[in-house]
């Protein structure tokens, strides 16, 4: 496949970031302007937008399939899809992340369900403490902007007052794609059970984060 | 579904946690406008997009990104450029293409769009129904449970008073068997009433006609029952005649060859129906080679033997002593 000159300039751009120009790349304050951009079909804009979300869009990845190679693999897909797609982003319905992060989080969850999906690890690991970067892939934290690092701590501490088993039961749905059926059967707890500590997990998240909502804006 | 149960369900919607009939039940509830329902969505789904911030963050490997470039094809591109950025307004239910993106880009011509529209509301009618069933059996089920244990509660009132009236029936027989035992105990007294009138007599009380002579009168009556009655082993010579006089209920007996009665002992004739009943006594005193005996005997007809046997003094309310005399009825 032959690159054009904009493809070019693109690798050179990246190529040349430094990690003090990335540290300034925020996943949560992508601006909506950069989306339309990458909409016009500009490159340069593309990879902006990569080097702002490709870190946390593949922790989710590797999270929920367990396996780096399958992670990498969904992001490709999954940018690939954003390149072709980003025209059906509205900023009326949300942050550009939050755009990102449904549309990984959706095709993730696909991949997982599909029949003869790698198995992946059990259910039970802690929310942060899983798969730790080996080789290569270090930890980007050193590398997190101000913003995120902000938004990381206040989400941590509000998962964290949460009781184990609400955690526990939020975790199987949105990382593992259990419904709450298959939650209950796993956790041998009645199905009403799981929709209450689903239901007063996320409550209790929502009246946490609100104060970021009302900093910062509706992701 | 009521409008509680599918604000309940948001939060579950929002993390992915609904089945697939229940999504698409939600799903139409939030076509058709629901503010209370949309706005909640929009709550809850922010904060499921902010959960993977709390995670442990790893680096892709840089190679990805170099492939993702290489990868973009120029008709992607021209994709892009030729669709419109932004779409003008938040329409119903256009906010779950966050969560359900086609895969195909959408035609601009108005019939796919609203052949999806249709498409979208049959699935949901669809859903609706299927919930609407599910609802409806567990309804059932429960109905059915209540049923069942109300059906256990009457059987085991039933097995109770079943119970009762067992013993209740035990009781009844209790009673009609003491019953009958008092009127076997009537009838010996009227017996024994009868006796002592005849000694009465005897002793120089009123004037009664002579048993012979009414004995004469009876046997000139045409239908007087005759029951003979013959000897035991212990009195074989013996013999007796048993009249009834079915007029005036009364039983005649006339014994002879009888051996006289030791002391302390006396004659009792029994009148044999379940079981043996006195109906009356009589002594034979030495010499005598007959005798005369009259009872009331008002229960005649029942009666399926007679027999005289040797008590002691005053008889018994049960035959005990040896048999002298003895008739079978036919």
């Amino acid at each position: 496949m032959s690159l054009t000159n904009s493809d070019v300039r693109v690798e050179q751009t990246t190529a040349m970031d430094s990690p003090l120009q990335q540290a300034q790349l925020a996943a949560s304050t992508i601006d909506p302007k950069l989306m339309a951009r990458v909409a016009k079909g500009d490159h340069q804009a593309f990879s902006q937008l990569y080097d702002q979300s490709s870190t946390l869009l593949y922790s989710m990845a590797l999270r929920i399939l367990g396996s780096r190679e399958d992670a990498a693999e969904l992001l490709q897909e999954v940018y690939l899809e954003i390149w072709r797609k980003v025209v059906r982003y509205d900023v009326g319905r949300g942050t550009p992340i939050a755009w990102l992060i449904t549309l990984t989080h959706s095709r993730a969850i696909d991949r997982l369900r599909m029949p003869g999906a790698r198995p992946r690890h059990q259910a039970g690991e802690l929310h942060t403490s899983s798969l730790a970067p080996t080789g290569a892939d270090r930890s980007s934290s050193p590398f997190e902007s101000h913003a995120d690092q902000e938004l990381k701590s206040l989400v941590s501490r509000a998962w964290a007052d949460l009781p184990r088993p609400q955690q526990q039961a939020i975790e199987l749905a949105y990382y593992e794609g259990l419904s709450r059926a298959e939650i209950a059967a796993r956790l041998n707890e009645p199905l009403d059970a799981v929709k209450t500590r689903i239901k007063l997990g996320m409550s209790k998240l929502r009246e946490a984060l609100r104060c970021h909502w009302d900093r910062a804006g509706s992701l | 579904m009521t409008h509680e149960e599918l604000e309940d369900a948001v939060p579950l919607y929002a993390v992915g946690a609904l089945e697939r009939t229940e999504r698409q039940v939600l799903e139409a509830h939030l076509l058709s406008g629901c503010l209370a329902c949309h706005s909640s969505l929009k709550e809850h789904q922010s904060v499921a997009v902010l959960l993977p911030f709390s995670l442990t963050l790893t680096q892709p490997p840089r190679a990805i990104k170099t492939k993702i470039m290489a990868a973009r094809t120029p008709a992607a591109a021209a994709e892009s450029v030729s669709q419109p950025p932004n779409k003008p307004s938040l329409e119903p239910g256009e906010w779950m293409n966050h969560l359900f993106p086609p895969d195909e880009p959408s035609p601009a011509s108005s019939f796919a769009w609203v052949a999806g529209v249709v498409l979208l509301a049959l699935l949901a009618g669809g859903g609706y129904f299927a919930w609407d069933s599910y609802t409806r059996i567990a309804e059932d089920t429960t109905k059915l449970a209540q049923l069942q244990t109300e059906l256990d509660r009457t059987r085991s009132a039933l097995a109770e008073r079943e119970r009762s009236l067992t013993a209740s029936r035990e009781d009844i027989q209790r009673r009609t068997s003491d019953v009958a035992a008092l009127k076997d105990q009537l009838i010996q007294r009227e017996a024994e009433l009868d006796d002592a009138q005849a000694q009465l007599a005897l002793r120089g009380g009123p004037p009664l006609r002579a048993p012979q002579d009414e004995l004469g009168l009876l046997l000139r009556t045409p239908d007087v029952k005759a029951i003979p009655m013959a000897g035991t082993t212990m009195a074989k010579p013996a013999a007796g005649m048993l009249l009834f006089d079915a007029r005036t209920k009364k039983a005649w007996l006339y014994a002879v060859n009888l051996p006289a009665c030791p002391d302390g002992a006396t004659y009792q004739v029994w009148a044999i129906y379940e079981k043996p009943v006195s109906v009356g006594l009589f002594c034979v005193n030495n010499g005598d080679t007959s005798h005369l005996f009259v009872t009331p005997l008002p229960n005649f007809k029942n009666a399926k033997q007679f027999i005289v046997s040797l008590e002691p003094v005053g008889g018994r309310s049960e035959l005990s002593g040896p048999i002298y005399l003895s008739s079978q009825l036919p």
